[in-house]
């Protein structure tokens, strides 16, 4: 069953198109990241998705009802958070969740917040003013605050953004966790596309308010034919690079690695040159493309 | 219309309310200062200058009730702004919270602020000039605070639909407004001392008629109800205009992007 159903969504500023003419389905359970270089469009179709912001045309339907005429019951099912949102700082961790648990009608809310406050490790930070939390720390509440209502539905806007590489994996361990208790689904945004390729099932790339690409982070990936091989050679570099600058390789130098960018059916055929020239490599690595291969190809060229 | 979220943003705004010293100041610091001046000034003046005792009554009386006006509408606009300075706007816009619900919610906090700003004045108020706020206006007193709590909101709803229209520019606004209508609200002195293209605009403020009736029960100990009727119909009016105000300039800021931008 589809939760979010998005079809030929358009939001124009004057003669800007911000979003045009987006169409998209998010299933129960699943994770959808939303890429893009800055400026796509994906915070403006999130912005659309909460109401926000108006659309110019299209139709967003949550749970097979539109949203617009079913909008208080619809926001009561599903929950946002953003590395650009703050919540009130001068309200200690506990009176904020008490708040949001009230905005959210949710029963029995100060169980729900402790538990809440458990499983997100804030249970000793809760008489804690927001202002005196850590960057970790306050993503955790605004996170903590994301699941106060059980969503079914989560809209997460570059959430471990500005976050040191271990608190972001504990951030997306937990909501990796929280997906598989409770079946939630999640649309994604971020520019980590390592963070993406672990978590999201499914990739929609926007480029210029379009999509662009939409498949699994491997299969986009796949999209990308070149790979790059890394060789660290015990003779001259020098050999090497006039060998390479014949054939018009493309290449570079990376921590003493020649780096050679080509086509993955041609690496045979390189290492067949090298053999021929008698230049022999100590070390061979041969990097498949990642998804950041595509975004950064997407980005530069448009393809 | 849900009170467990109206009761959220109300309860959300009081945790802050006892532990900030800004907001304490404006609700109580400054008015109790300014009566505080007002009350010894014109006991000076009475002492020495004349015997009338309504003159420092009728300044205390028109300080008391200008800073319940003033102070209305300015925690109005300050409520909204808070959520905007926490950048919290979209943390409670993406929530269930209706804008009627806001509202009431920022309405319904004001009122429980304001009875203690007002308890705070009549205290001081009484123990220091022996001015006693209930006995001065009587039985009109509810329907003078009540007329007063509409001036307020309604300057209030139509400030943040300001803000909302044109941004952190103006916020400004919410602290200044109330100086540029205290002079067509005739607050120290009668309608007629305006010159006459002024009192046209006295007259279509619904604080001038109070005040001028507060100074008639405070002097003359007689009313004339038609004035407080009128002011009564005229806040009814530019409540609703500012209702519809707000909510026009809040779909206008969905519809242009501006109430993410605010946040």
């Amino acid at each position: 069953m589809a939760v979010l159903q998005v079809k030929n969504l358009t939001k124009r500023f004057g003669s800007f198109v911000a979003v045009n003419d987006v169409s998209f389905e998010l299933k129960e359970g699943e994770i959808l990241g939303l890429l893009g270089p800055n400026g796509a469009g994906k915070t403006t179709t999130i912005d659309m998705l909460l109401g926000l912001t108006t659309s110019t045309s299209g139709i967003i339907k949550y749970f097979d009802l539109p949203f617009e005429e079913n909008k208080i019951s619809i926001l009561k099912k599903i929950n946002f958070s953003a590395s650009y949102i703050n919540m009130p700082w001068t309200l200690k961790v506990i009176e904020n969740l008490y708040t949001f648990a009230r905005l959210y009608e949710v029963d029995d809310y100060k169980e729900k917040v402790k538990k809440l406050m458990d499983e997100f490790k804030l249970t000793e930070l809760k008489d804690k003013l927001v202002n005196d939390l850590s960057s970790g720390q306050q993503t955790r509440l605004y996170l903590c605050k994301a699941f106060i209502n059980s969503p079914k539905l989560l809209l997460l806007d570059e959430p471990t953004a500005f976050l040191d590489p271990d608190i972001a994996d504990i951030i997306r361990k937990i909501i990796l966790n929280r997906v598989k208790n409770e079946n939630t689904s999640i649309l994604f945004t971020s520019h980590n596309m390592t963070e993406i390729t672990e978590l999201c099932d499914r990739v929609i790339f926007l480029s210029h308010g379009k999509i662009i690409a939409e498949d699994t982070p491997e299969e986009l990936a796949q999209k990308i034919k070149f790979c790059k091989v890394r060789l660290l050679f015990a003779v001259e570099n020098n050999k090497v690079k006039t060998l390479l600058e014949n054939y018009k390789y493309s290449y570079f130098i990376e921590n003493k690695e020649i780096v050679i960018s080509l086509d993955e059916y041609k690496v045979g055929q390189l290492l067949g040159r090298l053999s021929l020239a008698k230049l022999k490599y100590s070390q061979i690595t041969i990097d498949k493309p990642t998804l950041e291969d595509f975004f950064i190809k997407v980005a530069r060229e448009k393809i | 219309m849900s009170y467990r979220r109206i009761l959220a943003i109300v309860i959300r705004h009081l945790y802050v309310w006892p532990r900030n010293m800004d907001r304490l100041m404006g609700s109580f610091g400054w008015p109790i200062l300014e009566i505080t001046i007002w009350g010894i000034t014109m006991s000076y003046f009475q002492q020495n200058l004349s015997n009338s005792l309504s003159v420092l009554t009728v300044i205390l009386g028109s300080v008391i009730m200008w800073q319940i006006l003033a102070r209305t509408q300015t925690e109005i606009s300050i409520v909204f702004l808070d959520e905007v300075w926490n950048k919290n706007l979209i943390n409670i816009f993406s929530s269930p919270l209706t804008k009627a619900e806001f509202l009431v919610s920022i309405v319904l906090l004001n009122t429980i602020k304001i009875f203690f700003t007002i308890l705070s004045l009549m205290i001081v108020g009484y123990f220091y000039f022996k001015f006693n706020l209930i006995s001065s206006f009587g039985l009109y007193l509810p329907f003078l605070l009540l007329n007063l709590l509409l001036v307020g909101w309604s300057v209030g709803f139509f400030v943040i639909g300001v803000i909302m229209r044109f941004g952190y520019r103006v916020q400004e606004l919410a602290w200044a407004i109330f100086l540029v209508t205290q002079p067509f609200s005739c607050v120290f002195y009668p309608i007629s001392a305006l010159p006459p293209w002024a009192q046209s605009i006295a007259l279509l403020l619904p604080s001038s008629y109070l005040f001028e009736e507060m100074r008639n029960i405070l002097s003359k100990n007689s009313i004339n109800m038609s004035n407080l009727y009128i002011s009564f119909t005229l806040n009814i009016i530019y409540l609703s205009l500012s209702i519809w105000f707000f909510s026009a300039m809040f779909e206008k800021a969905r519809e242009q992007g501006r109430l993410v931008k605010l946040n």
